[in-house]
């Protein structure tokens, strides 16, 4: 329903420029999905070439934030929406952000991995770290896929995930602590190594704030820092 | 037509003769014109209750009977039950028609989704929504590369180059793969076709990786061999009656060294489809250096030209553009006799940098340049081998140009000699002056 109100637009430029604003910003969460990939495999694969080629691409997700940052600026210059527009481009503007960062993340993790595939790989292959990658992807993917749909109940859901990519980073802490005390010569790896969990973990954050966007977008409600059971039960009751 | 008219003469008529009688009945009571006026409420009191039966009956078609009110009314009512009956077939048909149609779509091996020309979904069968996740009730209206985000898709849709499908993985960094062909039609709209291709894909790099690693496993014992052949060649121990057969072995296993050195070359040009970004070039010194390459093989030809017919430096990896270039001048110098003479041609026009190798060798039929940069194809198995190459070149340079965005084309006359051209686009070049300028 929120969808059809954003196409029933009296100008029809504007929703021209609000469709084309939020196509941008989907591409750039399309290249972002694409680093954050290419980030986990140059890890997980060894592969210091396309780890580099992360580290260098980042470049790219910035030119695209402040191009789309100032298509909003223009928006609201010169459009001043009101109502479910102005949220839309408010959370555009905030997304944007969010999805600059997740491209910095695996800017990072990008580089640490070209690093490490110099050096031995562990037994187990980065296991544990393909593991929270694939989750934390699959959140990033289907929080744009709650942003391109206008889909509230799906980003809730999508921000519920966050609680597992936390639970996975803990669990990752620890084992990596077993191995440095087991071998005081894995402590510099297992460091990097938490830097990229971490990183993914960050990833996982803005993915669900991402997703607040979304509700936020659709419902005018902010959930931020309120308990997701409080949001669900608010959402569930007609709209004023 | 004839009822119809017969039917309004009727109704005239009697119109007419219930005014008369009304107004003869009005002359006898004494007031002529209230039995006229009450004639005439009468009459107009019937027609609206025909009318109204008839409207009460249109409004609830689908439960009443139709009213027969005979006359006129009566024919109204026949001509919408006709026209509803003939509407209500075709209606059928049409109907059929689009399921059956929709039933064939939906049950394609493929995925199909059809779009508008703003790129937004109209609609998409079973196997597309089950091969993008796509949502049969939210998805209709959403742009295509809102849901679809591999930037590599957006590309191929922005490009409009259709000729060919491009694969994407499905998820990014997931080891399962789509194809998608854009078919344009109409006013901008577009078919877009959806496969799963994992299965090829993985077995294309499966294939890639083992000639990668065959040939990576097979040149250690190769070098090992060549060197004992080559101690041995020169060793005056060793009866003269096998000099021959180990002179032959050498020449092999030098040849078998270059088919692996090929092999690796192009697999390495193959892991990726990527453009290289590479640095301008000088290609008159390059040319000169080739030049100098042919005149000192043991035979050659007696003519070596070279024309450089422009000062634009080529930007490309050095390395691989040696490699194909000298791979083609190396063919030219193996196929034309002594007599024969061989010509290098660089230039540029709006279309791009040019480079040509032309020689006076036997040609080659005309049903042959097709396959000719197919892997291990042989125009004439027996001199092929008489001529020692490993069966991989024109691969290798084809691979090469393309990663330079460039294409190779043949042209040959039996009998007279070949042309190979390699056609670089103008992005691949830079001026004199700017190279110069940017060097400065």
């Amino acid at each position: 329903m929120e969808t059809a109100d954003l196409s029933h637009h009296i100008s029809r430029r504007f929703n021209e420029d609000l469709e084309r604003v939020r196509g941008k910003v989907l591409a750039m969460g399309g290249f972002v999905e694409e680093q954050l990939a290419k980030a986990v495999t140059a890890l997980v694969e060894g592969d210091s070439v396309m780890g580099e080629a992360v580290a260098r691409d980042d470049y790219q997700i910035n030119n695209m934030e402040v191009s789309i940052d100032e298509e909003c600026s223009r928006i609201l210059a010169t459009r001043a929406p009101t109502a479910g527009d102005l949220r839309v481009i408010v959370a555009i503007i905030k997304a944007i952000t969010d999805l600059e960062r997740m491209g910095d993340e695996c800017e990072k993790i990008g580089y640490i991995a070209s690093r490490l595939a110099t050096q031995e790989r562990p037994a187990d292959k980065y296991r544990e770290v393909k593991h929270l990658g694939r989750i934390v992807q699959d959140m990033v993917h289907d929080a744009l896929d709650a942003f391109a749909r206008m889909d509230a109940a799906a980003a809730l859901t999508v921000a519920r995930k966050d609680r597992f990519v936390d639970e996975e980073y803990e669990s990752i802490q620890r084992q990596s602590i077993t191995f440095m005390m087991e071998d005081p010569r894995a402590i510099r790896r297992a460091l990097d190594v938490m830097w990229v969990v971490r990183a993914l973990e960050r990833i996982g954050d803005h993915a669900k704030n991402m997703c607040e966007y979304v509700i936020y977008m659709v419902h005018g409600k902010d959930i931020r820092h309120i308990r997701l059971e409080d949001v669900e039960s608010e959402l569930r009751q007609p709209r004023a | 037509m004839n009822a119809a008219l017969g039917g309004w003469s009727y109704a005239l008529a009697r119109l007419a003769a219930a005014l008369v009688a009304g107004s003869l009945l009005g002359w006898f009571v004494g007031s002529y014109w209230a039995g006229l006026a009450g004639t005439l409420a009468a009459y107009l009191a019937v027609q609206l209750h025909q009318l109204y039966r008839l409207d009460h009956w249109l409004r609830n078609r689908s439960r009443l009977d139709p009213p027969d009110p005979g006359g006129l009314w009566g024919d109204v009512v026949v001509q919408v039950v006709r026209l509803h009956r003939r509407k209500k077939f075709h209606k059928a048909r049409v109907v059929r028609l689009f399921r059956e149609l929709r039933r064939s779509t939906a049950s394609m091996p493929d995925g199909v989704i059809l779009l508008n020309d703003e790129s937004e979904i109209l609609w998409f069968n079973r196997k597309a929504s089950e091969l993008l996740g796509l949502r049969r009730k939210t998805d209709f209206g959403i742009r295509i590369e809102n849901l679809v985000r591999q930037p590599e898709f957006s590309r191929y849709l922005a490009a409009g180059q259709y000729a060919s499908a491009v694969v994407v993985p499905r998820k990014a960094g997931e080891d399962s793969w789509l194809s998608f062909q854009a078919v344009p039609y109409g006013d901008g709209q577009m078919l877009l076709l959806v496969r799963d291709v994992s299965r090829q894909t993985r077995l294309e790099t499966m294939r890639k990786d083992f000639v990668a690693n065959a040939s990576h496993e097979l040149r250690s014992p190769l070098t090992v061999i060549a060197g004992y052949l080559e101690t041995l060649a020169t060793d005056p121990a060793v009866p003269a009656d096998l000099r021959a057969p180990l002179a032959e072995m050498r020449r092999q296993s030098e040849r078998m060294t270059t088919i692996v050195e090929d092999l690796l070359e192009l697999s390495r040009l193959e892991s990726s489809d990527e453009e290289v970004a590479g640095e301008p070039l000088d290609v008159a010194g390059l040319l000169a250096t080739l030049r100098k390459d042919v005149l000192a093989r043991p035979q050659h030809p007696s003519e070596v030209r070279v024309a450089i017919e422009s000062e634009t430096r080529l930007v490309g990896d050095p390395g691989l553009l040696h490699s194909a270039f000298s791979n083609l001048v190396d063919n030219a110098a193996k196929y034309t006799p002594a007599e024969g003479s061989i010509a290098l041609r660089w230039w540029s026009d709006a279309n791009g940098g040019h480079f040509s190798v032309t020689d006076t060798g036997p040609g080659i039929p005309a049903e042959h340049l097709p396959r000719l940069t197919e892997r291990f194809y042989r125009v004439d198995a027996g001199r092929a081998r008489a001529t020692g190459g490993s069966g991989l070149g024109l691969a290798i340079v084809k691979h090469a140009l393309q990663r330079h965005g460039a294409e190779l084309e043949v042209t040959s006359v039996p009998g007279r000699g070949s042309t190979f051209t390699c056609h670089f686009p103008v992005r691949r070049l830079l001026a004199a002056e700017v190279a110069r300028r940017a060097s400065a």
